[in-house]
């Protein structure tokens, strides 16, 4: 491979990496979550953590929401199918999308 | 409980402020389906197509602000609380195109008042994280949510009082920019007013595409952009365009 078709990997790989961090800052951002009049990130954090409540806390359970502030999960069955549904909308849009980086790299 | 957007658009002698809105307003009503109140005056308002159901709210700019040596017609933010019609206001610069409808939710929540304290350079430049030289950690003031009631008052009275003696401010806080800026007057409010420590805000981060970024092509789900070394686009993603040029796209 000559010097010219490495700086054109170069630059494909540099738009490639700018294209994937925007996606990923446009999965953060889907993945901001209104629950209870309380904000949430449907992040993995939060998803586990709901989830380990759930299974070793009786409900009503209290949680931290995207400020820090106490909310009452009441139905955390719920709560839990909100975080996971657009966490996962989230990923698969952003799955899509890297299936299309993984072509340019070939 | 009301909710709805309220805008504000003054033509300037630079810039067809109108034509932004214009694009702004439709991706509104498509995306975040809210209703929607106009602050302007009647010259920028003889030059808007019609918008269908839109609230208009009559004013006349405060004059004397600058950006880059032209007319910067942003100095009447502060009177947002008085101009909106609504129980619960979302604060949009027309400059940010809601390609998503990811801040309707910031509406039906028990805050009362959020903002969103940081911003991502679509270009990954990092480019915003310069402002870092002012003693206070600015806010965003291009999207904002308050719930009318004291807090949000509270709020709005001490960004005037920032505003009317931003001189002062502006030094003890040592920032840059010269000029009046509501991000800084935003920030300044909230921290006085909080005590001096922090404050509830939008964990988002807004998108945003730096002003040396020309937006070559504009639709309903997103936005070609390019500069002097690169090009890209964006899609199904809320943009911030800081290049004014984009009136002519």
């Amino acid at each position: 491979m000559n010097i010219g078709e490495l700086k054109k990997q170069s630059d494909l790989s540099y738009d490639v990496a700018v294209a994937k961090r925007n996606e990923l800052e446009k999965a953060h951002a889907r993945q901001v979550v209104v629950y209870n009049e309380h904000i949430f990130k449907a992040d993995p954090l939060t998803i586990n953590h709901v989830k380990n409540l759930s299974e070793l806390h009786s409900s009503p359970f209290m949680v931290l929401d995207s400020n820090n502030n106490p909310v009452q999960i009441d139905d955390p069955k719920d709560f839990l199918q909100v975080l996971v549904e657009r966490n996962q909308e989230s990923l698969n849009s952003y799955h899509q999308v890297f299936k299309t980086f993984a072509k340019k790299g070939d | 409980m009301t909710k709805g957007v309220l805008l504000f658009c003054f033509n300037t002698e630079n810039t067809k402020y109108h034509t932004i809105l214009e694009k702004c307003v439709h991706l509104i009503k498509k995306n975040l389906q809210l209703e929607i109140t106009v602050v302007t005056n009647f010259e920028t308002y003889d030059a808007l197509k019609p918008l269908g159901f839109i609230n208009y709210k009559f004013i006349d700019p405060e004059l004397g602000n600058k950006k880059n040596g032209n007319d910067w017609r942003n100095v009447d933010r502060h009177r947002a609380y008085d101009l909106s019609p609504y129980d619960t206001t979302l604060v949009i610069d027309i400059d940010y195109f809601p390609f998503t409808d990811n801040l309707r939710p910031l509406l039906d929540t028990k805050y009362d008042f959020l903002i969103s304290k940081e911003a991502h350079d679509i270009t990954n430049r990092n480019t915003f994280d310069l402002r870092r030289f002012s003693l206070i950690e600015m806010v965003w003031a291009t999207v904002f949510v308050f719930k009318k009631g004291p807090v949000a008052k509270r709020i709005f009275d001490m960004i005037k009082y920032v505003k009317e003696h931003y001189a002062y401010f502006n030094t003890l806080y040592r920032i840059r920019s010269k000029n009046f800026r509501n991000d800084y007057a935003f920030a300044i409010a909230l921290q006085q007013l909080n005590g001096f420590i922090n404050y509830d805000t939008i964990p988002m981060k807004l998108p945003t595409l730096p002003p040396d970024c020309k937006v070559t092509e504009f639709t309903d789900t997103g936005l070609v952009w390019q500069n002097q070394t690169s090009f890209g686009f964006t899609s199904n993603q809320d943009v911030h365009v800081l290049n004014k040029e984009i009136e002519n796209v």
